[in-house]
């Protein structure tokens, strides 16, 4: 018994560098977040100034709005491709399976600075293929720019889809070739199987890999900053600019507008998982 | 006439064949066992009946249709696989339901409600696949393929996969549904008691070929060749030479001769009344005795090599290890093959 008791006291005090690491670094910060954001921008007084202001400024539930949508849009898109991508690579042989495997992981850690520069010398005003297919002649590029909303949007996907196809790749793997043998014999098409068993086998994986993307979209900042920079206005730049600028440090407001962000992350999930749990009613 | 007429089927994969040249015929309502070691192409042809594999030669009729080209759905078969393979995202009633709900069929619920009744699984209509038991699972699994009324019925291993205690009760239960509805089935196992108690006619495969086919009884007490002797029934094969040394005669022909182990018998050395007009006596002793609950097995080691000889486990009648013994052979018993 006490051999027992000893041994957990151990396995405890390995824990322990990682629950360390784990309050100093996630929950301490987001205590202080969500501490420094009932705060006056002195730091002194208490109030729910911070929050007031941002429901009443027009200019941050802009940002909240146009991140929520980048954000949903992208992650939405991404999904829809990285279903169909995963599906087909599950119809290669092992060898090129693992090969795309590998191009998928390298590509999904492409991203921030490194992705929008790419982008920049490719697509920008004087990038490498808006240089090129002006000197063809097709307009079908004349009116795309990089620094605008679409051009966003582009690479947010363009990052967005390895991420997804490597989370939901493994899913494939949980559909049994005999569900789809059962349900021919019983006189049930491709689409048919697919749309009632196949497509609810993934869902789990699929909404899981939504959450993340759209965690992943509201949260990236880097790639963003070094595409439009402060011409678009979404709230991983406002919160940015309010306690690391130059111009007007307001941690305060940065920390209300951080802790908001956190909020819609956290009802996202729960909603997609509110959402899952009425299809998938086995897994209740 | 006959209601599925398999002709001559041939199939490959890789410059092996699978099925070689496959005929067979089953009448209507007739619970047919494709039997089978593993790899032997049992699943291979059931498959092929099913439309999941195509086939290279041959044709499949059912009912007097050709459905060598059809799609699996256009073929009006049920199968049962042995991992049951129901849709984990259903719930029993809903599995079952499938088919008809393909189908678009009317008044879907009371047909569905008569299968979970003769199933035995009422009660169950609103568990999912992974609340119930295997034996359960395949209940579903078979409901899901009867209720759609196939022409055919395939079963691959559908009880392999569960204890012995819940095969066995299956096993009668699926025999009972069979009769029945009187519907045609073709029965996938490798255990060859499995087949004998359950079909009707056994057809014996080995290599891609079908070896024997025949009543249960038939397969078992008259094998063809030493595969099925061995295969079906544990008997005992001895070359014929050796064997001809071994019960001093010349009059035996054949390459090797296969005995049964139940109808040898045992009798200490130096035992009067032997009948020796209807047996032979080859001499020997025991090696090993085994116990297999209500049978015993005893290896007899003769000069040639050894015998197999299978009693009913009553009590006292038993020899010991060494005991030195007269293995009887009744001459009608002898298989030559």
């Amino acid at each position: 018994m006490r051999k027992i008791k000893k041994q957990k006291i151990y396995l405890l005090a390995l824990l322990l560098p990682f629950i360390m690491f784990v309050i100093g670094f996630e929950i301490g910060p987001l205590v202080a977040m969500i501490k420094n954001s009932f705060y006056a921008d002195d730091g002194i007084q208490v109030t729910i100034d911070q929050y007031l202001t941002i429901f009443k400024s027009e200019f941050y539930l802009q940002a909240i709005k146009n991140s929520l949508v980048i954000s949903v849009f992208s992650a939405i898109t991404s999904v829809i491709v990285a279903v169909i991508a995963a599906y087909s690579f599950t119809k290669f042989s092992q060898k090129i399976q693992n090969r795309l495997l590998m191009v998928t992981n390298m590509t999904s850690n492409f991203e921030g600075i490194p992705l929008s520069f790419s982008y920049i010398i490719l697509l920008g005003n004087n990038g490498l293929f808006t240089l090129l297919f002006a000197k063809i002649g097709w307009d079908l590029f004349a009116d795309f720019n990089l620094y605008s909303w679409t051009g966003l949007i582009l690479v947010y996907i363009y990052f967005q889809i390895p991420l997804a196809v490597m989370l939901i790749y493994p899913s494939y793997q949980g559909i049994r070739q005999q569900w789809k043998e059962a349900s021919s014999l019983l006189g049930g098409s491709t689409f048919s199987f697919w749309l009632r068993i196949g497509v609810p086998v993934l869902l789990p994986s699929i909404v899981g890999t939504f959450s993340i993307l759209f965690a992943n979209a509201m949260g990236a900042y880097a790639t963003a900053y070094a595409l439009v920079g402060s011409n678009y206005n979404i709230l991983s730049l406002q919160i940015a600019s309010l306690v690391a600028s130059d111009v007007a440090l307001k941690p305060q407001l940065g920390s209300a507008l951080g802790v908001l962000l956190a909020t819609t992350m956290i009802g996202a999930m729960w909603f997609n998982e509110r959402m899952m749990r009425r299809v998938r009613r086995d897994l209740r | 006439m006959s209601y599925v007429t398999i002709e001559q089927v041939t199939k490959g994969y890789d410059n092996q064949l699978v099925l070689n040249n496959i005929s067979l015929t089953l009448k209507k309502g007739e619970f047919a066992t494709l039997l089978g070691q593993s790899g032997c192409g049992k699943s291979t042809l059931l498959r092929s009946i099913a439309g999941l594999e195509d086939v290279d030669v041959g044709r499949i009729l059912i009912d007097g249709k050709d459905i060598t080209d059809l799609s699996p759905r256009q073929r009006e078969v049920g199968m049962v696989f042995q991992s049951y393979a129901l849709f984990p995202n259903m719930n029993v009633f809903d599995n079952i339901a499938y088919g008809l709900k393909m189908k678009k069929v009317k008044n879907l619920k009371s047909k569905v409600n008569n299968m979970i009744d003769m199933v035995d699984l009422i009660g169950k209509e609103e568990s999912y696949p992974h609340q119930l038991s295997g034996g359960q699972q395949q209940r579903v699994a078979l409901a899901r393929a009867l209720v759609m009324e196939p022409k055919v019925l395939l079963l691959d291993e559908p009880l392999s996969a569960l204890d012995a205690k819940i095969r066995k009760s299956l096993q009668k239960e699926l025999k009972r549904i069979q009769k029945e509805l009187d519907i045609t089935t073709i029965f996938v196992t490798h255990d060859q008691e499995e087949a004998m108690t359950m079909s009707d006619r056994i057809f014996v495969m080995n290599k891609g070929q079908v070896v024997q086919s025949g009543s249960p009884s038939e397969i078992y007490t008259s094998p063809v060749n030493t595969f099925v002797a061995k295969f079906i029934g544990n008997y005992n094969v001895c070359n014929m030479e050796v064997f001809r040394k071994l019960v001093r005669t010349t009059e035996l022909k054949g390459n090797e001769v296969a005995i049964r182990p139940e109808v040898l018998q045992l009798v200490s050395v130096g035992e009067d009344s032997l009948d020796l007009q209807g047996n032979w006596e080859i001499k020997g002793f025991v090696k090993d005795v085994s116990m297999a609950g209500n049978v015993l097995r005893y290896e007899v080691e003769t000069e040639e090599c050894a015998f197999h000889v299978d009693y009913l486990h009553h009590r006292g009648e038993m020899f010991e290890q060494g005991a030195r013994v007269q293995i009887l052979v009744p001459k009608k018993e002898c298989i030559m093959l």
